[in-house]
């Protein structure tokens, strides 16, 4: 009897979590990634300069209401202020560029002048160029990247072909991209062990399922 | 049903109120961290918390409308070039109504523990999640209208416009959980009171074996649920506006003097209990459901605008408008399943908490209380930015 009562009021609780607690959400917005890793002379890292695209529903929306000359094209100038836009709400989410040289973090500054964006009218959609510079160019042995929005409400990935290209690495570096990989059963289970709002600090399932870059130059 | 008699019932029911009280507790904490885990995207600091689920049920919901969400620029593009392929965009907006609703969105969470608080009717339920669904789809249709397809508002206007909506909608639903946490806490205080008194306590008898069920129950608590009956009528009078969500137990005496007819209460039990047009049509009927309606479906859905945006860029408007309510029609199916189950969940608990006297109601009435919290942690977590349900991406 106390068990079945207990069951009810945990009947009630359910109810209330699948309700409340899966406060996750699907993407809106899709964005392919291509990044360039840029290296100095003396073989240090400098920055990142990333080329996304936008979906075609999400670049037909911001567009929307942008005046240009000739209809259905855009040239970089009337998509200046956009671009502004993009720049300034992307540094509230840290331009979702997470990167660590030989274990730590590295830290990015705001994007240098000169970002814009690109119409393809035939795909209709935009691509956003913008370079992150390195609050400190840093010579690593083990260097990764990531790209991912931790609330997933931009989904990334990285193009097919071509996702990253090292720009004036030194000879020996050695580039690798790990996709977004298929949750083990090992994992999954470990998961489904957890409360809907429970986390566990071992699991870092965000970085697991990112994009990620590795260079090592040893 | 066959009920055990139960000796000691009382730490039982101690035991039973402990779990009650931890249940709002952890509703409420559950909120919070699941809003945590969200992060804040005003500048407030993000916890180091990993990506949405992606495992199990969930995770497969998640997959399935982020695909389903991806096929339709394809096939707006494709029913601009040929008409009749708008029914298979037809038939994916409401595929993804029916499992967007399952994700994100407060929506569900608001209704269903508005439901919990206020021992609302299935019946109920089901016309609170249609109508909000359908409202929520007609502010995007309203919005995109005025906005996109008549001023020609850029996108970030229609995200200003959209941020507006938001801070009315979840300032009204914390108005909802306000006023609800005033007249359930009241009810549990005076509950909680009530079963001070020794006459109470000499009450809480607790019923042998009831072979027939409920009618049976009934009949039996009458007696012991006196106190409570004279309460509610007190409060009914002080407060017309919330005279028929005092539901809870009261319910069934309630129903006998509307009807001076006992057989009722079968009925009254909440379950198999059709909403009776009085209910809904009577006064406050409406008009106390409406708030939540409004305060839920005043949001509209980030993925409707877009697609709205998206159809009018292609000429095909109208396309997006129907488009655009049958996603609401899938939303309300599943809102209203979530809702049924909330309802269901309640009268079964309250099935249990009926056969143990005063202290089963007083339970009750504490986990109304915790509903009238849950939502009113809902609105803040929503209003503060805490919790992100969906968000318009600026980008």
């Amino acid at each position: 009897m106390i068990y079945r009562f207990c069951l009810s009021v945990l009947a009630v609780l359910v109810g209330a979590a699948i309700t409340g607690g899966a406060a996750s959400a699907h993407p809106h917005v899709w964005i392919t990634v291509k990044s360039e890793l840029v290296y100095a002379p003396d073989g240090s890292v400098t920055g990142v300069r990333h080329a996304w695209t936008f979906d075609d529903m999400f670049s037909v929306f911001a567009l929307q209401g942008l005046d240009s000359k000739k209809k259905g094209e855009y040239t970089r100038e009337e998509l200046a202020p956009l671009a502004d836009v993009n720049v300034t709400s992307l540094k509230e989410y840290d331009f979702f560029t997470y990167a660590k040289a030989n274990g730590g973090k590295l830290e990015f500054n705001d994007p240098q002048a000169g970002y814009y964006l690109d119409y393809n009218t035939k795909e209709s959609v935009l691509t956003l160029f913008f370079t992150l510079p390195l609050k400190a160019p840093v010579k690593a042995k083990d260097l990764s990247l990531e790209v991912y929005d931790r609330e997933y409400f931009v989904d990334f990935s990285f193009a097919e072909k071509d996702p990253v290209k090292l720009v004036g690495a030194p000879a020996q570096c050695k580039l690798s991209v790990a996709r977004p990989q298929e949750m083990g059963a090992a994992l999954s289970q470990q998961l489904s062990q957890l409360g809907p709002n429970q986390r566990d600090p071992s699991l870092t399932v965000g970085a697991e399922f990112a994009n990620k870059i590795l260079v090592k130059c040893p | 049903m066959s009920v055990k008699p139960v000796v000691g019932g009382r730490p039982v029911v101690h035991f039973a109120l402990v779990i009650a009280a931890l249940a709002g507790l952890m509703l409420v904490a559950g909120a919070l961290d699941a809003a945590l885990a969200q992060g804040g995207p005003f500048g407030a600091p993000r916890a180091q918390a990993p990506a949405p689920p992606m495992g199990g049920v969930l995770g497969w919901i998640f997959a399935k409308q982020a695909e389903f969400y991806r096929q339709f620029s394809s096939l707006i593009r494709a029913a601009k070039a040929d008409g009749s392929a708008a029914w298979g965009l037809f038939g994916l907006s409401f595929l993804y109504g029916v499992f967007h609703a399952a994700g994100p969105g407060h929506g569900k969470a608001v209704i269903s523990s508005y439901m919990v608080a206020n021992e609302e009717t299935w019946g109920r339920g089901v016309v609170l999640s249609f109508a909000s669904a359908l409202l929520q789809a007609l502010v995007a249709v309203v919005l995109v209208g005025i906005a996109a397809a008549l001023l020609n508002a850029t996108a970030a206007t229609m995200k200003r416009a959209v941020d507006l909506i938001e801070i009315l909608s979840y300032s009204l639903i914390i108005l909802i959980g306000v006023r609800l946490l005033w007249v359930k806490g009241r009810v549990f205080l005076t509950t909680l009171r009530t079963l001070h008194r020794p006459a109470a306590v000499g009450a809480a008898v607790t019923p042998a074996h009831s072979p027939h069920g409920h009618g049976h129950h009934d009949h039996q608590h009458d007696h012991a649920h006196d106190h409570a009956h004279a309460h509610d009528h007190g409060h009914a009078h002080a407060d017309h506006d919330h005279d028929h969500h005092q539901h809870c137990d009261g319910h069934a005496h309630d129903h006998a003097h509307h009807h001076h007819d006992h057989d009722d209460h079968a009925s009254a039990w909440g379950h198999a209990h059709a909403p009776e047009p009085e209910e809904l049509a009577g006064p406050g009927g409406w008009k106390r459901g409406l708030s939540a309606i409004v305060a839920v479906g005043l949001r509209p859905c980030s993925g409707a605008i877009l697609v709205l945006v998206f159809a009018l860029a292609q000429g095909l408007f109208w396309t997006g408008v129907v488009s655009t309510f049958i996603m609401g029609l899938g939303t309300a199916i599943t809102v209203a399943a979530i809702a049924t189950i909330a309802v269901f969940a309640k009268s079964w608990a309250k099935r249990f908490a009926d056969t143990r006297s005063g202290y089963g109601m007083l339970v009750m009435r504490g986990i109304e209380a915790g509903a009238a919290l849950v939502i009113i942690g809902f609105g803040v977590l929503l209003l503060t930015g805490y919790m992100v349900s969906e968000r318009m991406v600026g980008l």
